[in-house]
């Protein structure tokens, strides 16, 4: 017996499926980049269409300039956390800049977006008496969230308010604080939550919203401030999360709320106390980034017509879609081994889309996961149409 | 080959037919029968019968209670102390 033998049966099934094909899906490395949405792999030219670079920025001269001007003013790294010794001017305004943006009151940045939500929960809910109540497709952050705050966690059927009803109607009264944690965009087949539905009844039970628009900020909504602003409901969400690695094209993670007790999280929350905060230049890059969203809709134009334009080549293609259209399209594949194979054969014909295979996946489906980006050009979808095309042919033959 | 324990406890045939649909490796289904590693179901799936066990029920299972359950019978047990709890 040792450490390692709980990892045998799944690299042993996992080496299989890696053995019968040429590549490891999880392990390909950008020898060069080329761009927001080229790379070099092995030498040969693919495009990249399984990012999270949704708005393509992270070419974007002014976070460039402004991530390197960063550097030469406060150096590479904070060397410490935000708690302590690692909060900088910059941290600070762009607390200010995204809380100005998004219409909340307060804003707390965090060195990711995962130690955002991880911070958040376990922070907020506490055991015995509260309870935490999350979508059942909702992103690991979440669920290590709920299990670093301890308290008591239950699921509910995914993007559906009426099973989150009769879970908050079950609570006896004991129960303290209620937190329900949903998306707003899912990452894996780019649906898209209820959002009013789920504050109406979170509300109702006298239950806390926490939403967390990782994919769907600077993506939906007029404005690009998320689903919920495209709803309607922004002002009724009370804890807002999200994160600098997609649209914003950096690293960090940040929190927003009106309610002034958000504030409480800077001395009670260990994601946020106990790790170093955002370098400057990430913070740099992802303060340009935010100032372009707020002046500039026209990346979310681009990227909308381009998810149109793949959602309905690939409709016409015969595929089944997990969704309606968004910039994440994921085409479900009957088993574990035709999807190996149909991302490999994408690679062969220069695309680099997402697998996503069980159990990182809802409903125990395996699919390919496509990402469009704002900066896909027209040559760029020509080629992942292409590619999809050549793929619809070799699974019908 | 595949089936389930003769049992007459209702909550344990529920959940035996719930969970045969994905016993792949055709394992008889007893009350010591370990769900992840007896019969492979990844811990995604087995979240995702307890919701149906939930609804027929009429009752939450919380994701604390369910880590610590492995074979079938805890499971059971759980869910008469919940359904006791809960009603
Ligand atoms: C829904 C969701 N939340 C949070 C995160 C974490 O974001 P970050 O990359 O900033 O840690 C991700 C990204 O993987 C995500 O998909």
């Amino acid at each position: 017996m040792s450490l390692f033998d709980k990892f045998k049966s799944t690299a042993e099934q996992y080496n299989a499926l890696v053995a019968a094909t040429e590549r490891d899906p999880f392990g390909v490395s950008m020898d060069e980049i080329k761009g927001p949405t080229r790379a070099i792999v092995k030498g040969k030219e693919i495009v990249l269409a399984g990012t999270n670079n949704y708005l393509g920025m992270t070419f974007n001269k002014d976070a460039v300039d402004a991530a390197k001007i960063a550097i030469d003013e406060a150096g590479t790294g904070t060397t410490g956390s935000r708690f302590a010794n690692g909060t900088y001017a910059a941290h600070r305004k762009l607390e200010n800049d995204l809380a100005e943006f998004a219409g909340y009151k307060y804003c707390i940045v965090f060195s990711t977006g995962y130690q955002a939500n991880l911070g958040a929960i376990s922070a907020l809910a506490q055991p015995p008496n509260d309870v935490i109540l999350i979508d059942a497709d909702c992103h690991a952050c979440i669920y290590d969230g709920c299990q670093l705050s301890g308290a008591q966690t239950v699921r509910f059927r995914h993007n559906d308010p009426e099973s989150l009803d009769k879970r908050l109607s079950r609570l006896d009264e004991n129960v303290s604080g209620k937190l329900v944690c949903i998306e707003g965009m899912y990452s894996m087949f780019g649906d898209v939550a209820p959002v009013g539905e789920f504050v109406e009844v979170a509300h109702r039970h006298g239950a806390q919203l926490l939403l967390d628009e990782a994919h769907s900020f600077g993506v939906f909504g007029d404005g690009g401030r998320g689903v919920c602003e495209r709803d309607g409901v922004l002002a009724d969400v009370d804890f807002y999360t999200g994160t600098f690695s997609k649209s914003l094209a950096s690293i960090g993670g940040f929190v927003m709320s009106n309610h002034p007790e958000l504030e409480y999280l800077r001395f009670s929350s260990r994601p946020y106390m106990f790790t170093a905060s955002p370098s400057p230049a990430n913070i740099a890059a992802a303060n340009a980034a935010l100032k372009k969203i707020a002046e500039d809709a026209s990346m979310r134009t681009s990227l909308w017509e381009n998810a149109n334009r793949i959602h309905a080549a690939f409709t016409q293609l015969g595929f089944e879609l997990c969704a309606e259209t968004s910039p994440v399209i994921a085409v479900k594949m009957a088993n574990r081994e035709q999807a190996f194979m149909a991302w490999n054969f994408l690679m062969d014909h220069g695309v680099y889309v997402n697998l996503a295979i069980p159990p990182g996946t809802p409903n125990a489906t395996s699919i390919l996961r496509l990402s469009v980006s704002a900066a896909h050009t027209n040559e760029d979808l020509d080629a992942v149409v292409g590619a999809y095309t050549a793929l619809s042919e070799a699974l019908a033959s | 080959m595949s089936g389930i324990q003769e049992d007459d406890d209702l909550v344990f045939r529920k959940i035996a037919s719930l969970i045969e649909p994905l016993n792949d490796k055709g394992v008889k289904l007893t009350r010591e029968t370990d769900m992840i590693a007896d019969l492979e179901i990844d811990s995604v799936s087995v979240l995702d019968i307890v919701m149906d066990i939930e609804d027929s029920y009429d009752i939450s299972i919380p994701v604390n209670t369910i880590s610590e359950i492995k074979t079938i019978g805890e499971l059971v047990d759980a869910i008469h102390d919940l359904k006791k709890e809960q009603s």
